[in-house]
């Protein structure tokens, strides 16, 4: 056994206790301060972890630690930073319990590193529920406004019914095959290529997934939460409880079945298909902000899918490339929007009337982010929807399904401009006069997280290099 | 008669499609959460029987993981539904409509 590669998730485990602990001694009105510490705690915990990369499994091989859960691990780890700063800046919302939000984002954190590094179906599950019982609480946090209660019990409802049916998959597989760990399942896994009773125990496996990355058809809680959960936990949603779900789908699909995934391309064309067009469609009339970044993320899952459906290495790098881009954009946008409506009842678009008198700052984040996510360059958007494009295309000699998802995915892109150009218009050209045109006064911590999010978009859309070879470094550790 | 693991089996996804059909038909968010816990014993009385007749203890083992995952759940999932009560003094599913499509 080799506890030293589970040090980072111990001390980020020590560190949600320790923010626990700490509501007892510190003074309410420094509490807030509380999430400073906890980012700067996480950060150095980022630069250790980068500092050395020891490889290899621990417990018996249930933990993993290769170049993929290095990738994503830093990657949760930034979006729980940026959460963070986040959470300060919407702390005047939370009545009570401030530390307490803070040291839940640190356990979803834990439950997410967790993810990245699971290669045994017990993992899987207990990481994924140590992610979604901690978001029922931080979906349901402002317990005094109705819609954050009833954003929470439709989480709760849901995600515990993906929940069943992943236990059930998962009792299924290991009752057919008696393997709970990836590689010797992958060893096995052709032989029982035409069991049916594992083959229906791997779909609800995959359905469970689906739910955590909202795919169709198990995307229905996604716009209801998104718009009722508190502005940081919406975000934290939109980028890592997605990615977790993505990585467990890599870890699944190409660790665990590599010999019965490769017979899965038409489903994942379709799933991949059906989960832009609605994402896209469902979120062209929506007013609510946070409801239209809620049907975004679907279109978003739904681009990333391409790279799982193109089942080849570029796929999957590219789709690393596409989330790492997404943290920076997603994160950005909605910082914005917990820094524009913090106070506002509902957030609707027309509350972003002149904001660009209000707050230059604010409103260029959120117009490079709608530009970004709309994918046109020089943003991080464009260059991943053109990586995954590249890669489902590559795929279109084996099968003309990968045509069309192509021209799926690029009707879906300009369908999208419409609703993120609504957007930069409500910003700019608001036919609404404006209620309120007082300036928007910014503390240093929220300027440097747009700062961050700005830097990233452009970097990323700007030098893609660094991160393509990064995310192709990371993805060789699946072996397809 | 002779009870293998097939009868077991029929039990358990008994159990399982009677929990799904309590959390489609049902409207009580506690009569649906019930039906949850239904679905996730029947996955855990799976598991049991399979670890029985294989003779592999893994199984087992991941079944007090389950109930320990869903132990967790339930005391957040109920603390949930009664402070909605508190705020909406119901407990039906037809009554959360403050976010419409």
């Amino acid at each position: 056994m080799n506890a030293s590669l589970i040090s980072l998730e111990i001390w980020v485990v020590a560190l949600g206790l320790v923010l626990m602990l700490a509501d007892f001694w510190m003074p309410a009105e420094r509490k807030r301060f509380l999430g400073y510490a906890a980012a700067a705690a996480l950060a150095v915990l980022l630069v250790m972890n980068l500092g050395h990369c020891a490889t290899g499994t621990a417990f018996n091989g249930m933990f993993v630690q290769d170049g993929l859960a290095v990738f994503f691990k830093c990657f949760f780890i930034i979006a729980a930073i940026l959460v963070l700063f986040m959470a300060v800046e919407f702390s005047d919302n939370l009545t009570a319990g401030i530390s307490e939000y803070y040291s839940l984002v640190v356990f979803a954190l834990s439950g997410m590193l967790f993810a990245a590094s699971a290669n045994n179906f017990a993992m899987l599950f207990v990481s994924i529920e140590l992610i979604t019982v901690t978001f029922y609480v931080l979906t349901s946090f402002q317990r005094g406004r109705l819609v954050s209660l009833e954003a929470g019990v439709k989480y709760l409802i849901l995600g515990a019914l993906s929940s069943a049916f992943m236990v059930y998959g998962i009792a299924l597989v290991w009752g057919t095959t008696g393997k709970l760990n990836f590689n010797e399942l992958a060893l096995v896994a052709g032989q029982f290529a035409g069991n049916k009773i594992f083959l229906l125990g791997m779909v609800l496996v995959l359905v469970g997934l689906g739910f955590k990355i909202a795919a169709f058809p198990f995307q229905i809680w996604a716009p209801d939460v998104y718009q009722g959960a508190p502005t940081p936990t919406t975000a934290f949603l939109a980028v890592g409880s997605k990615a977790a779900g993505f990585v467990l789908l890599l870890r699944v699909l190409f660790t665990a079945i590599p010999s019965v995934s490769a017979h899965w391309a038409n489903p994942l064309i379709i799933i991949s298909g059906i989960t832009i067009l609605y994402g896209n469609l469902c979120a062209l009339p929506q007013r609510n902000l946070k409801r239209l970044m809620g049907y975004s993320s679907i279109a978003h899952a739904g681009y990333l899918l391409l790279g799982v459906a193109a089942l080849s290495m570029n796929g999957q790098a590219a789709m690393l490339y596409y989330l790492s881009g997404y943290l920076f954009t997603v994160l950005g946008a909605f910082t914005v929007i917990c820094l524009v409506m913090r106070h506002l009842d509902n957030e609707d678009i027309s509350a972003l009337a002149g904001l660009h008198q209000r707050s230059p700052l604010l409103a260029t984040t959120l117009t490079l982010a709608m530009v970004s996510l709309a994918g046109i360059p020089p943003l991080a958007g464009f260059f991943g929807k053109f990586l995954l494009l590249k890669a489902v295309l590559e795929q279109g000699a084996t099968n003309p399904g990968y045509y069309c998802l192509a021209f799926t995915a690029l009707a879906g892109v300009v369908i999208s401009l419409y609703y993120y150009f609504g957007v930069i218009r409500a910003i700019y050209w608001s036919k609404d006069t404006p209620v309120d045109l007082s300036p928007i006064l910014l503390s240093g911590p929220a300027k440097v997280t747009l700062a961050i999010c700005i830097a990233g978009m452009f970097w990323i859309g700007l030098f893609p290099n660094t991160m393509v070879s990064l995310a192709t470094e990371a993805v060789k550790t699946l072996g397809i | 008669m002779n009870v293998g693991l097939e009868h077991y089996l029929v039990v358990s996804a008994l159990l399982f499609a009677l929990g799904l059909l309590g959390v489609i038909t049902r409207r009580n968010l506690l009569v649906m959460y019930m039906s949850l816990e239904l679905m996730l014993n029947a996955a855990n009385l799976a598991l049991v029987s399979f670890s029985r007749f294989n003779n592999n203890l893994n199984g087992q083992i991941l079944v007090f993981f389950i109930i320990t995952v869903a132990a967790a759940e339930v005391s957040v999932g109920l603390a949930l539904i009664v402070a909605l009560y508190r705020k909406r003094q119901t407990a039906h599913v037809e009554d959360l409509t403050t976010m419409k499509l």
